[in-house]
């Protein structure tokens, strides 16, 4: 079953994914696997995860959106994470977690330059 | 484990399926910025409460979060105060569960408990084995 949570964008070799939904656990789930099946599908070499628009930000989302991160590597594709708020930054930090495996950048053309910089 | 009155509280949400923890996450948000929370604070309260309806859901199956407004001392100093109670398994070693990085279960941080103690200014936990788990934070109102 392929569902779609998050519309994409492909651009070149990449993809994005502007996050306009709130995140809940099953919906970050569903995400995680339309990230991979895409992947795949595509020949994506590097995913842009655009989280501008989302206000909540807790562990357990962080850890899927990490491990996203770490199958997609597995892969052969780079993930970005972009436009993470400074109160859910400030959140994160406090409660000590780390996104690993996973990119950061301020903007989308920050996201896309890292990408460029990593081929 | 300990008596609570639902009538002395402004939210009362029950959790019992996955579902629960993002309508919780919304009902307290909106409630943190009715009472004029910063957009930070706002954050952290709405972070803690999806931990604490995540670890309910996770470990209890089913349980209570009451929430509300509280005024105290002289100068009314406004806080909110959360409230989680489960009848669930209850922590066997509680002192490890709120020190960062440890868990028992897959696919977690082991940074709840230990995350929400950092983003609150007062944290209480008490769990017994076979009995459940309550867990009570309180976030002061700033003026900025």
């Amino acid at each position: 079953m392929k569902t779609k949570v998050v519309p994409t964008i492909k651009l070149y070799d990449y993809l994005i994914a502007p996050i306009q939904i709130e995140l809940d656990d099953a919906t970050v789930e569903k995400l995680q696997m339309q990230l991979l099946n895409e992947i795949n599908e595509k020949n994506i070499r590097g995913v842009v995860l655009d989280v501008s628009m989302v206000d909540v930000i807790d562990s357990y989302i962080s850890f899927v959106l990490s491990e996203t991160a770490g199958m997609a590597k597995a892969m052969g594709c780079h993930t970005v994470i972009c436009g993470i708020q400074p109160q859910v930054a400030l959140t994160l930090a406090q409660m000590g977690v780390k996104l690993k495996d996973i990119f950061t950048a301020s903007s989308l053309e920050d996201a896309m330059d890292i990408l460029n910089r990593l081929d | 484990m300990i008596d609570v009155n639902p009538q002395d509280y402004d939210i009362v949400l029950k959790i019992k399926d996955e579902n629960d923890i993002a309508v919780s996450r919304q009902m307290v948000k909106s409630f943190a910025q009715k009472h004029n929370f910063s957009l930070a604070d706002v954050t952290k309260i709405t972070t803690t409460v999806s931990e604490l309806a995540r670890n309910i859901y996770r470990y209890a199956k089913e349980g209570y979060i009451y929430v509300r407004k509280k005024e105290t001392g002289a100068d009314k100093a406004v806080s909110i105060e959360i409230l989680a109670c489960d009848r669930g398994p209850g922590i066997e070693n509680v002192e490890l569960a709120v020190v960062g990085g440890y868990t028992t279960v897959e696919r977690s941080l082991g940074l709840g408990l230990s995350g929400i103690r950092r983003l609150m200014d007062s944290f209480n936990i008490k769990s017994e084995v076979g009995k459940g788990t309550v867990v009570a934070v309180e976030k002061r109102r700033r003026g900025f």
